[in-house]
């Protein structure tokens, strides 16, 4: 019975969403070096291109608008400007600042792979190479060769005692690199340790480099993503336990909190644009979108959002919260990790259908043979309260699996 | 002694069914590995092991549907002959309570589906520790326990069908198996299963008890 609920619970709101789902489309949100407002481009039915004062443009003017990010099509057009703010525009310059940068809730909850590379940052070679071996930090930091699937004693101890005595607390909680040899170089790993603390650690010419960051007293980071940007500023976005996002400066390691307010790591995307002249730090979550832009000393200039109805207060949602008391599912798009989630509808309108049909289920009953009420009442109760709390769910799973034990 | 030729009825019915899919699925078990070595020979370890810790890469991934399909093979051999000509009701005659008849059945199903499992199970964990560390096989373990799991539920949801006497019913309870199975066996990445997997657990000890409507409606009559 309880399978044959959940069974409705999951595959009908599938199929319904299925049917009657539509897409939502998040305006996307610039801010303008050029007139020092934010640009927004609508997609949907037509293409809406718009400032903050509600000015209209066509897709030419947009983009002229938007000279750091349009700038090879401008180039192409031959209306890129010359100088923008009075500076002139050197197109290697702009490029290296350039810096793009998303995170998703998925990225946090995710399974920890548990072993990382640990690539040699002054190789003297061009490019990097992966290396022999992989580490883990529980411990003690350990690293195991692949091929031969054996602990590499040597270079554990090593590593270990470098760690040990900047005062690094055994196990890791937290491992954040960049695990790839498609970056312009290696900076290694930031690793949170058992007490909390963060250090940077990487290999220099076979030898453990660890440099113990310090931090604000009681500063808890949700998640790290190390960055490899052309221009080296900074070695990570680090998110607190708050919301709140941090950048780690490159050689100097100060901790930097952007001026952005706080987000919801476990349900937003943050996405961080950098140019040559701001850095666009935009929110987006359920039902709306908030940019803010940032110069390049990291000082707010302005903030820009939007709110639009959530799925469920549209008139398919509302339909939905007529018809089901909610939804069970195993997966969720901002978690890697399954398990079991029951959304129940934010609205209990779905309680009159539930009663309707526990009504039309006590008449099916009473027109059965030899029923009696009180028969009706006393067998059926389970099945009745079924009904009434899982509604359409519970109606279908009772009438495919009658309670024949109480007969 | 009535028990035990009960169950001997039971090993009858299913042994060669059963022989043969351990067999198959150990050949299975043995070509993964095969695979896994040929693609350490070819991409260096470390590369594989980068494939598997950073780009999702499942190596077990032909397991899959498996244990699925084991837990189908064996209640099709144990149930199904009982529906021909309705002989379950014999069964039913003997002096011993129906229930327990019925349950005896299926803790004989579930007793060799556990100890096939458990062979390529432990075959899986055992021959990837030549190969591989323990964080790679930890998340092969979280991700093939559903699997199997699965393969025990199909066991339980065929059991019900193919007993049951009455063909719309047969039909819903399919419908239900159809929508309910595929939670084993929603694709994540490896490990992602983990905090899952108790609940599926607990599920699948739930469906074992199912069997016992289609057994309670046989003995009734209802056709």
């Amino acid at each position: 019975m309880l399978v044959a609920v959940m069974a409705a619970a999951t595959a009908l709101p599938q199929l319904y969403w299925m049917i009657f789902g539509k897409p939502v489309r998040t305006p996307f949100i610039m801010y303008s070096c050029v007139d020092d407002l934010f640009m927004i481009q609508r997609t949907g039915e037509t293409m809406v291109r718009e400032d903050t004062r509600g000015n209209q443009y066509t897709r030419e003017e947009y983009e002229e608008k938007l000279p750091m990010l349009y700038m090879r099509q401008l180039m192409l057009s031959g209306t890129m400007m010359d100088t923008i703010r009075g500076i002139a525009i050197d197109a290697r310059e702009v490029n290296n600042a350039r810096s793009t940068f998303r995170y998703k809730p998925s990225d946090r909850y995710t399974p920890d792979p548990g072993l990382y590379p640990l690539f040699e940052a002054e190789s003297g070679r061009a490019n990097l190479e992966m290396p022999e071996d992989y580490f883990r930090i529980t411990w003690r930091m350990e690293f195991t060769d692949a091929k031969t699937n054996k602990v590499d004693e040597e270079k554990s101890r090593l590593f270990s005692a470098a760690l040990y005595h900047k005062g690094f607390q055994f196990p890791a909680v937290k491992i954040a690199g960049i695990p790839t040899t498609r970056k312009s170089c290696d900076e290694g790993y930031l690793v949170v340790d058992a007490a909390h603390q963060l250090f940077h650690v990487k290999m220099v010419r076979g030898k453990p480099y660890v440099r113990n960051v310090e931090l604000p007293e009681g500063l808890r980071f949700e998640h790290i993503a190390c960055v490899d940007f052309r221009d080296r500023l900074y070695y990570a976005y680090l998110i607190d336990k708050g919301g709140e996002t941090w950048i780690l400066t490159q050689d100097d390691y100060m901790l930097v909190k952007l001026p952005v307010g706080s987000f919801n790591p476990a349900s937003e995307d943050m996405r961080i644009y950098g140019d040559f002249f701001n850095y666009n730090v935009i929110f987006n979550g359920d039902g709306f979108v908030r940019a803010v832009a940032l110069d390049k000393d990291f000082n707010k200039i302005d903030e820009y959002g939007e709110t639009w109805k959530i799925r469920m207060e549209l008139p398919e949602g509302k339909a939905f919260t007529w018809l089901f008391p909610g939804t069970l599912k195993l997966e969720s798009p901002n978690s890697n990790f399954l398990k079991f989630r029951v959304e129940v509808n934010p609205v209990a309108r779905w309680i009159w259908l539930s009663l309707a049909l526990a009504a039309l289920h006590f008449l099916l009953l009473s027109r059965g043979k030899g029923y009696t009420l009180r028969k009706n009442l006393t067998g059926h109760l389970a099945d009745l309260a079924i009904i009434v709390v899982s509604g359409i769910f519970g109606f279908l799973a009772v009438n495919i699996f009658p309670n024949r034990f109480f007969d | 002694m009535l028990i035990r030729s009960m169950i001997f009825k039971e090993w009858v019915k299913v042994r060669w069914f059963l022989l043969l899919y351990t067999l198959l699925a150990v050949l299975a078990v043995a070509y993964i590995f095969i695979r896994v070595r040929h693609d350490i020979t070819f991409h260096e370890a470390n590369n594989y092991w980068y494939f598997i810790l950073f780009q999702g890469h499942s190596w077990f991934r032909l397991l899959r549907y498996i244990p699925l399909a084991g837990g189908l093979v064996l209640a099709v051999a144990q149930y199904f002959p009982e529906t021909v000509n309705k002989r379950i009701k014999l069964t039913f005659h003997l002096p011993v309570e129906e229930n327990r008849s019925l349950l005896m059945m299926m803790q004989f199903g579930t007793l060799c589906l556990l100890a096939c499992f458990l062979l390529l199970f432990l075959l899986l964990c055992g021959l990837s520790r030549v190969w591989f560390p323990t964080e790679i096989i930890f998340s092969a373990v979280v991700s093939v326990t559903p699997w199997f799991l699965a393969g025990f539920a199909a066991y339980y949801l065929a059991a019900l069908i193919i007993l049951e006497p009455v063909w719309l019913r047969r039909i819903l309870y399919l419908l239900v198996a159809a929508a309910f199975v595929p939670l084993y066996l929603t694709g994540s990445v490896p490990g992602g299963y983990g905090p899952a997997i108790l609940a599926l657990f607990l599920l699948t000890c739930l469906l074992s008890v199912a069997l016992l409507f289609s057994g309670y409606r046989f003995r009734k009559g209802e056709m």
